[in-house]
């Protein structure tokens, strides 16, 4: 089986792996690279656990070839996790009980990165639309859209 | 059985000579969004699959009031503001923020119901499907594209490459109705455009989606329509026919009867709702 060399931008750091022929993007994270903050859920691209940012647009990396990111930038959550400390969307759902599991914890932080990069000032709606891909089993949603909003004001100097 | 081969053609043509060497063995992919769950799965497993996100076909341009979409391009793309605003409706309600900024224009017409809401839209809006072959091409109406449940007039060495909508010249009206507001399967999804001469129809375009193996015009409820003013007799009579002549299956989301049934009631609000547009 003829394996090929993909490279590609992951957390602003070249990367450079040698797969089979269309392994997901989510296996090369996971298995390969080691960056398990990607999870693998239902694999059918219903799930939202393993959304990740490709050119800062929210791809779920199940159903992606990682041939088909060559040369383009990927974003994790390892990639926006400080040295030391939180993001202040981390910290938005943490001190906000956003997480309960934390199986869909990764994928809700990506998708609310790249809506808050899109628009800093979501309304309740436009934040309920953007993580209607993402399944949460624990938390019911209320906190993660509590979370979501905190964050923005956070990330807006503390005005909403 | 894994894939042994994944060709990303850098163009069209190379994406079609591709085609023409490798005949049906060559699974075609645009966005994955069909494909990948099938082959993680592994109720698909193709030796040989050519992915199109790097042929060029990503690109939305105005020419002579039609909307010209390169068949690549994502659905999210159709949410810009000079999209047609039935389309960018349609979009809105197609999957959700990640799914779209995967799926495809071009891809949506090889989704299984009842899936596939874009292209109800798509066909109420008379949408002209260019496809294209090494050495040829031609332009099929999406009205006669499908031909089955999963089966289109395709050949095995043809591409959908471009999607032509004409401006819409009437009113038009969108519908998605399923089991939650966003992110879910259709019970019924319905497009409508009217042209009105007067207080009368002069032409009818009813297409409906997630009730029949591929998205229907309901031609005989618009016959029906033509000729006659949008009063509440009308659209009675309108939305009766198109639910006795649309073919609704059950699964996990609807019954076929209940499917039926929302035909009527969705159909009828929706030219209701028409009818007082000015």
């Amino acid at each position: 089986m003829p394996a090929t060399i993909v490279r590609f931008i992951l957390n602003g750091r070249p990367t450079e792996v040698m797969v089979r022929p269309m392994m997901t993007l989510q296996t090369v994270l996971r298995e390969v690279l080691g960056y398990t903050a990607t999870k693998a859920g239902c694999k059918q691209g219903g799930c939202g656990s393993c959304t990740v940012l490709v050119n800062g647009e929210p791809m779920v990396s199940c159903l992606l070839p990682v041939e088909d990111v060559a040369d383009q930038e990927v974003t994790t959550l390892e990639g926006l996790t400080p040295v030391e400390g939180l993001h202040p969307l981390q910290q938005a759902f943490f001190e906000n009980f956003a997480t309960q599991c934390g199986y869909c914890t990764p994928g809700m932080i990506m998708v609310a990165k790249a809506l808050l990069d899109h628009n800093p000032h979501p309304d309740r709606q436009t934040i309920i639309e953007a993580l209607a891909g993402n399944y949460c089993r624990c938390t019911g949603y209320e906190p993660i859209i509590r979370a979501v909003e905190d964050a923005a004001r956070r990330l807006n100097g503390g005005r909403p | 059985m894994t894939v042994q081969s994944y060709y990303l053609p850098r163009s069209l043509a190379e994406a079609t000579a591709l085609l023409a060497e490798h005949g049906p063995s060559l699974l075609v992919m645009a966005g994955g969004t069909v494909v990948m769950p099938l082959i993680n799965e592994g109720v698909s497993t193709p030796e040989k699959v050519m992915g199109l996100r790097r042929a060029g076909l990503s690109y939305l341009r105005r020419e002579d009031g039609a909307l010209v979409i390169g068949a690549t391009t994502p659905l999210t793309r159709l949410l810009e503001p000079d999209v047609f605003p039935l389309l960018r409706e349609a979009a809105r309600h197609t999957a959700t923020w990640s799914i779209r900024n995967m799926g495809t224009v071009g891809g949506n017409l090889f989704v299984p119901p009842p899936a596939g809401d874009l292209a109800v839209a798509l066909l109420a809006l008379d949408a002209q499907v260019r496809i294209v072959r090494a050495g040829g091409e031609r332009t099929v109406p999406l009205s006669g594209f499908w031909t089955g449940f999963m089966q289109t007039v395709l050949a095995a060495d043809e591409l959908v490459a471009e999607i032509r909508v004409p401006e819409p010249a009437g009113r038009v009206a969108f519908r998605k109705f399923g089991r939650k507001q966003a992110n879910t399967p259709a019970i019924v999804t319905l497009a409508v455009h009217l042209r009105m001469v007067g207080d009368r129809v002069a032409d009818a375009r009813l297409a409906l989606g997630a009730v029949g193996p591929h998205p229907l015009r309901a031609r005989q409820a618009e016959a029906a329509l033509v000729g006659r003013p949008l009063d509440a007799d009308t659209v009675a009579a309108v939305s009766e026919l198109a639910a006795a002549e649309c073919e609704p299956f059950t699964d996990a989301i609807a019954s076929d009867w209940y499917r039926r049934r929302m035909v009527k009631v969705q159909l009828a609000r929706l030219l209701t709702a028409m009818a007082t547009e000015v």
